[in-house]
């Protein structure tokens, strides 16, 4: 089934052109990786398939439904099957992590338990903490907790693992491959992890100066000759 | 959803150490101390301190709670990036608003029934039933012009740090320049070339006024007026202008 199809993107800020025709498919269940060096345009084509930026032309369509064409309502409705971690991952620094889960929860009017949501990401410890008190991995592993509240279609992660210990990456992949196996939802992320890449996606999306230079499986990438898709990364990025 | 909202907004609202001593602490420890002070003392159109203070100081807690739980939270929120992960979820916008607004009213509320039970028990402020309530839904009106104000004003922050410091600083100027201190005709001239400037200081002689039954339509009060409606109409467009260029 597919999920997210997207057709010759453009968006400018200004003059400058941060993507310049980019073609991209997600079908359920896959998990695909946008990498690029910094300022490629990673995080404008994710906040545009997270519907909160417009684009200048082209097409995205998400779940069949062409996004530039639908009324706020209609986005609103869409947002259900969507949600993210953020880069950098921020909440009401004063709520504490179950305020947070139950206000989100009512955000999603998910019929998800928040004691099972805490039970699954073992965050009993921390359950009566602030979010602003928790340390980098637990921001992380909250954060997702609560993107898994909403039971997505879709899961755009920006980033994730960045400044985390190989612990909490670990963990964090867990739920991340658990939720892919278990729910068939699609997750796309954007990392500088190459091992993270080649380890866990199933697609590659090589976005170079607003253009995606290649987007392939992971596994055909590494029959070309590559011996990792680091070693691929560094032959085609250049400083 | 609005309650759950509205709910965690207010308790939002108590565990800021920093909103709380802005807006509840700060302004009746000051109408008290003031009061200590100059409690004798007659002001214009033969009032009395508590007759002055008791809506000047209703104002500055509305003014504080507007400004710096309502303005200064939503710079926090965009730049901390809180706001583009509520963004994506499916609440809409009109609920975060509302329950913005409600907040402040609630907590605004919660600022004028202190400052009047006080000035009712340590200044014997009489209680006129017909007067309370044109007071209070003046107190309304000026607190919706005050909420675009600030949402106008802090929308052209991009850090949070510029803010705290804005925040601070125009604090103490609406203090000084607002009336909340002393009369501002006993002020000097730059100060008082300042207050014609200040919409806060419009709505306070307009507050008190009305609090005492004293309103009347003259050319000051027209003048007054039509300075807030002029800063009302500017800061919506400054906010549909915002608001188009971050599309």
């Amino acid at each position: 089934m597919e999920i997210v199809r997207v057709n010759n993107l453009k968006k400018a800020y200004g003059d400058n052109k941060v993507l310049r025709g980019i073609d991209f498919k997600a079908n359920a269940g896959e998990v695909i990786g946008v990498i690029g060096k910094n300022g490629a345009g990673k995080s404008t084509f994710l906040e545009i398939l997270m519907t909160l930026k417009p684009y200048d032309s082209g097409n995205v369509l998400l779940f069949g439904k062409e996004l530039n064409g639908l009324s706020t309502n209609q986005l609103e409705h869409i947002r259900k099957d969507i949600s993210a971690v953020l880069q950098p991952t921020q909440f009401y620094k004063t709520l504490k992590v179950v305020e947070l889960l139950k206000l989100f929860k009512a955000y999603y009017k998910s019929p998800v338990d928040i004691e099972q949501i805490i039970t699954d990401f073992k965050l009993q410890p921390h359950r009566k903490k602030y979010f602003d008190k928790l340390s980098g991995g637990w921001k992380q592993i909250v954060s997702l907790a609560i993107a898994f509240l909403s039971e997505p279609k879709m899961l755009i992660l920006d980033e994730p693992t960045t400044g985390l210990d190989p612990h909490m990456r670990n963990m964090l992949w867990l739920y991340i491959t658990d939720y892919n196996k278990r729910t068939g939802g699609t997750v796309i992320l954007t990392t500088h992890n190459m091992d993270e890449v080649e380890l866990y996606c199933d697609k590659v999306m090589l976005l170079n100066d607003g253009i995606n230079e290649m987007f392939d499986t992971t596994e055909w990438i590494l029959s070309t000759g590559y011996k990792s898709i680091n070693d691929f990364y560094l032959s085609k990025v250049s400083i | 959803m609005l309650a759950t909202q509205l709910k965690y907004d207010l308790l939002m609202f108590t565990r800021e150490i920093f909103y709380m001593v802005f807006t509840i602490i700060i302004p009746p420890v000051t109408y008290l101390f003031m009061g200590q002070l100059f409690g004798d003392a007659m002001y214009a159109g033969n009032l009395s301190y508590a007759e002055t203070y008791t809506p000047s100081f209703i104002l500055l807690i509305t003014f504080g709670v507007v400004f710096f739980a309502f303005g200064f939270d939503q710079v926090m929120n965009r730049t901390t990036g809180v706001e583009k992960r509520i963004n994506l979820t499916p609440v809409s916008k009109r609920t975060l608003l509302v329950s913005n607004i409600i907040r402040s009213i609630i907590i605004t509320s919660f600022g004028y029934f202190l400052i009047f039970f006080i000035g009712m028990i340590a200044y014997d402020l009489s209680f006129q039933p017909a007067n309370f309530i044109i007071a209070f839904m003046t107190f309304m009106l000026f607190n919706a012009a005050l909420l675009i104000i600030s949402s106008a004003i802090y929308s052209l922050f991009t850090s949070m740090n510029g803010a705290l410091v804005f925040s601070i600083v125009i604090f103490q100027v609406v203090m000084f320049t607002g009336g909340f201190t002393m009369p501002i005709d006993m002020m000097p001239k730059f100060v008082q070339v300042i207050a014609d400037f200040n919409p806060v200081y419009h709505m306070n002689q307009l507050f008190i006024a009305v609090w005492n039954g004293q309103f009347q339509v003259d050319n000051s009060s027209l003048l007054s007026s039509g300075f807030i409606i002029g800063c009302v109409v500017a800061s919506l467009g400054v906010l549909r202008l915002v608001n188009k260029v971050r599309k």
